[in-house]
C-alpha cells in the first residue's frame, strides 16, 4: 500500500485540492448553518416554544369605506363560520354574540353625589374560550349581579396613561374587582338595574365579557325579536405559525386582531432565506464536488501508465482505487468536521445573541447539522468512489 | 491450468493478408505447462501481440485461445486478475518497470501482492544477476539491461503455471543472458511451469521442447 501510494501520488496537485478543500467547506458550512440556524430559530416563531404562544386567533371581516357607505354586512354568515371550521389548522371556532339590548353602565358615589354614566355594550364567548379563572364567571338571575371582564389593556391605559399624567393614583386589580358598576339594560320595554362585578382582566379577548348564559338569557329577555349577527370569530389553531392562516385569511378578506399571524408570514421569510442561503450553499458544494472529480480525473489521467502497469502486473482495480478513493475519503471527513466544528462556533455566537433578544429561548441540539452533514458527506463520498473505480475499469477496457 | 490453445487466431490487421505462413496464427498450437517454448520472429509479425492477447490486455484478433477449455475472452475482471498473480507471469518488452521507484521496490511491489519469496531470495536474485548495488537505485538510472533483469526478477516474484519473455535478453550480453536463463530454468522447473520466450534473432540458450516460427 506504501509503494502504491508513493507511486499515485505523484502529479497530486495541492493546488486544487486546496481548492476543492476550501470550497467544500465554505459551501457545506453555509449548508449546515443555514439547516442549523432554521431548526434553531423556527420555534420562536412557531408553537414549539411557549413564550409566542397564542394559540388563538380573533377574526373579523374588514370593515372598507365602501363597504360602510354601501352598507354591506361585515358580519359572519353560517357558511363563512362553517368555511372557517373545516380549515385544516382551525381546532374549534367560537363566535361572539353581541348584546342586542340597550346597556348603559354608570359609576357612582352616592355619598358625594357624583354620578358617571355612560352607554356601553357586551359580548359573550363561549366559557372555554376565556383566559380568566371561572370562579365567579356565573349569572344567577335573582342575585341581580353580572360578572364583567374588561380587557387589561384598559387598565393599562388608565393606569399608565390617564392617571399617570393627571397624578391621579392608579388602581390594582384588586381594587377594580371592588368597585361596583351600576348596569341598566333597556329593551322589549323593560327597564332593569343590575350590579356589574368585575371579575377578570383578559389579555386575550378585545370586548367588554359577560358570561354566554347571561347574554342567551337577556338576549331572550330584552330582545327577543332580533336576530344575532356574529361580527367576530374566536378561531384556536393548531399552529399559529403556520402560513396557511394567514393565506386563507388574506384570501377571503378577513382581519385578525394583535398581529397574531405575523409570526406566520415571519416563519414564511424565514423559509424562503433560508431556503435561499441553502440553495447557494449547496451550490457551492456541487461546484466545489465538480472541482474535486476533475482534479482526480486529471490525477488518473496523468497516471494512466502507472495504473495500467500496476494493473498488468496483477493489481486489482479495487485496489488501485483505494488510494483516490482514500485520499477523497480523507478530504470530505475533514471538511465535515471542521464546517461542524465552525458551525459549531458560528452558532454558539448567534444563540448568545438569541438568548439575549428571547430570554426564554431554548437551544436544541446540533443533531440537524450532523445527520445533514454526515448524509451529504457519505452521498459526496459515495459518488467520488463509483466514479474513481470507474475511471480505472476504463482503464482496464481501454487495452 | 495446463495449457494454452490458440485455435485459428490471427490478429485482425493480418486478416486482410492472403496467405499466412506461421506456426501460430491461423492454425491450432497448444502451449503446455512443463515444456519450454521459443518463438522466432521478424520484427512486425505480430510476436508482442501474441504475449498481450494471451496476458489479457488486447483482444483484437480473430479465432479463440482456450485457458484449458475455458475461452478467454469470457473471463471476467476478478479472474484475470487472480491469473496474473497466480497462474501466469510475464516479463514484458518494454518491462513496464516504475521508473520513480526503485530496482527493489519495484519488485516488493509485485511480492507485496503474491507474498511469494522472502527478502533474502529476492536479494539472492539481484546478487546472482550482479546488479545487488543496484537496489536501492532508482529504476530511472539504471541502463536497459539492468532494467531487464530487474524485471526478470519481478517476474519471478509469484507462483505460475506458464511464464512469457517477450524478448528478455535482447539488451543482455552473452553470460548474463546464460545466468538469466539459468535462472529461470531452476524456478520454472521447482514450479513445473511451462516457459515462452519470444526472440528476433538473439535467445537465451536453453534447451526448448519447441522452436515456433511466427
Amino acid at each position: 500500500m506504501k509503494l502504491i501510494w508513493k507511486l499515485l501520488r505523484q502529479h497530486i496537485s495541492l493546488g486544487q485540492l486546496t481548492g476543492f478543500f476550501f470550497a467544500n467547506l465554505f459551501g457545506m458550512m453555509i449548508v449546515l448553518l443555514s439547516v442549523q440556524f432554521y431548526r434553531d430559530v423556527l420555534p420562536i416563531f412557531t408553537s414549539g416554544d411557549s413564550f409566542m404562544k397564542k394559540d388563538f386567533s380573533i377574526v373579523t371581516k374588514k370593515v372598507s369605506t365602501l363597504g360602510s357607505l354601501v352598507g354591506s354586512s361585515s358580519s359572519f354568515s353560517e357558511s363563512d363560520i362553517t368555511e372557517v371550521k373545516g380549515q385544516s389548522f382551525a381546532k374549534k371556532v367560537g363566535v361572539f354574540q353581541p348584546s342586542q339590548f340597550s346597556v348603559s353602565a354608570g359609576l357612582g358615589m352616592q355619598d358625594a353625589g357624583l354620578h358617571l354614566s355612560t352607554d356601553m355594550f357586551f359580548e359573550s364567548v363561549p366559557n372555554e374560550y376565556v383566559d380568566v379563572s371561572l370562579d365567579k364567571w356565573h349569572f344567577d338571575e335573582h342575585s341581580h349581579t353580572i360578572p364583567i371582564i374588561i380587557p387589561r389593556n384598559y387598565l393599562n391605559l388608565y393606569n399608565f396613561g390617564f392617571a399617570q399624567s393627571r397624578s391621579l393614583p392608579k388602581l390594582s386589580e384588586g381594587v377594580m374587582g371592588m368597585i361596583k358598576l351600576d348596569i341598566t339594560i333597556r329593551g322589549n320595554g323593560k327597564i332593569e338595574k343590575y350590579n356589574g362585578n368585575i371579575v377578570g382582566f383578559s389579555n386575550r379577548l378585545n370586548t367588554i365579557l359577560v358570561p354566554e348564559e347571561f347574554m342567551v338569557w337577556a338576549n331572550h329577555t330584552f330582545a327577543p325579536n332580533a336576530d344575532s349577527k356574529v361580527s367576530r370569530l374566536i378561531v384556536e389553531v393548531n399552529n399559529p405559525g403556520d402560513e396557511s392562516i394567514a393565506q386563507f385569511f388574506h384570501k377571503k378578506g378577513y382581519e385578525t386582531e394583535d398581529n397574531k399571524l405575523d409570526a406566520g408570514k415571519t416563519a414564511y421569510f424565514l423559509k424562503l432565506i433560508v431556503g435561499l442561503v441553502l440553495l447557494v450553499g449547496l451550490l457551492i458544494s456541487i461546484l466545489s464536488f465538480y472541482i474535486l472529480m476533475l482534479s482526480i480525473y486529471l490525477l488518473l489521467q496523468k497516471n494512466t501508465t502507472k495504473l495500467e502497469n500496476l494493473l498488468l502486473i496483477g493489481y486489482s482495480p479495487g485496489k488501485v482505487s483505494l488510494p483516490y478513493q482514500l485520499l477523497t475519503l480523507g478530504l470530505n471527513g475533514l471538511v465535515l468536521v471542521l464546517s461542524i466544528l465552525l458551525v459549531y462556533l458560528l452558532r454558539s455566537y448567534y444563540l448568545d445573541v438569541l438568548s439575549m433578544l428571547w430570554p426564554n429561548f431554548e437551544s436544541g441540539s446540533m443533531l440537524p447539522a450532523l445527520v445533514i452533514g454526515v448524509v451529504l458527506s457519505v452521498c459526496v463520498s459515495l459518488i467520488n468512489f463509483i466514479a474513481i473505480r470507474r475511471k480505472v475499469n476504463g482503464v482496464w477496457m481501454h487495452k | 491450468m495446463n495449457s494454452i490453445n490458440l485455435q485459428q487466431t490471427l490478429p485482425n490487421v493480418f486478416a486482410e493478408r492472403d496467405s499466412i505462413v506461421s506456426d501460430v496464427w491461423h492454425t491450432n498450437l497448444a502451449f503446455e505447462k512443463g515444456k519450454t517454448y521459443l518463438v522466432e520472429a521478424d520484427s512486425g509479425t505480430g510476436k508482442s501481440s501474441l504475449c498481450s492477447y494471451i496476458y489479457g490486455y488486447r483482444n483484437d484478433y480473430q479465432g479463440s485461445i482456450y485457458f484449458d477449455k475455458e475461452d478467454i475472452k469470457s473471463l471476467s475482471i476478478t479472474q484475470w486478475v487472480e491469473l496474473r498473480k497466480s497462474s501466469m507471469s510475464m516479463l514484458f518488452q518494454e518491462l513496464r518497470l516504475f521508473t520513480e521507484l526503485t530496482a527493489l521496490e519495484n519488485v516488493e511491489l509485485k511480492n507485496n501482492l503474491t507474498n511469494y519469496k522472502s527478502k533474502k531470495e529476492i536479494l539472492d536474485f539481484f546478487e546472482t544477476l550482479g546488479i545487488d548495488e543496484k537496489i536501492n537505485v532508482p529504476v530511472a538510472k539504471l541502463s536497459f539491461g539492468q532494467q531487464q533483469r530487474v524485471a526478470l526478477i519481478r517476474s519471478l516474484c509469484q507462483p505460475f503455471d506458464f511464464i512469457f519473455l517477450d524478448e528478455p535478453i535482447s539488451h543482455l550480453d552473452e553470460t548474463n543472458g546464460a545466468i538469466m536463463g539459468e535462472m529461470l530454468i531452476k524456478e520454472t522447473r521447482h514450479q513445473g511451469a511451462g516457459v515462452v520466450i519470444t526472440s528476433i534473432g538473439k535467445h537465451i540458450e536453453l534447451v526448448y521442447d519447441k522452436i515456433l516460427k511466427l
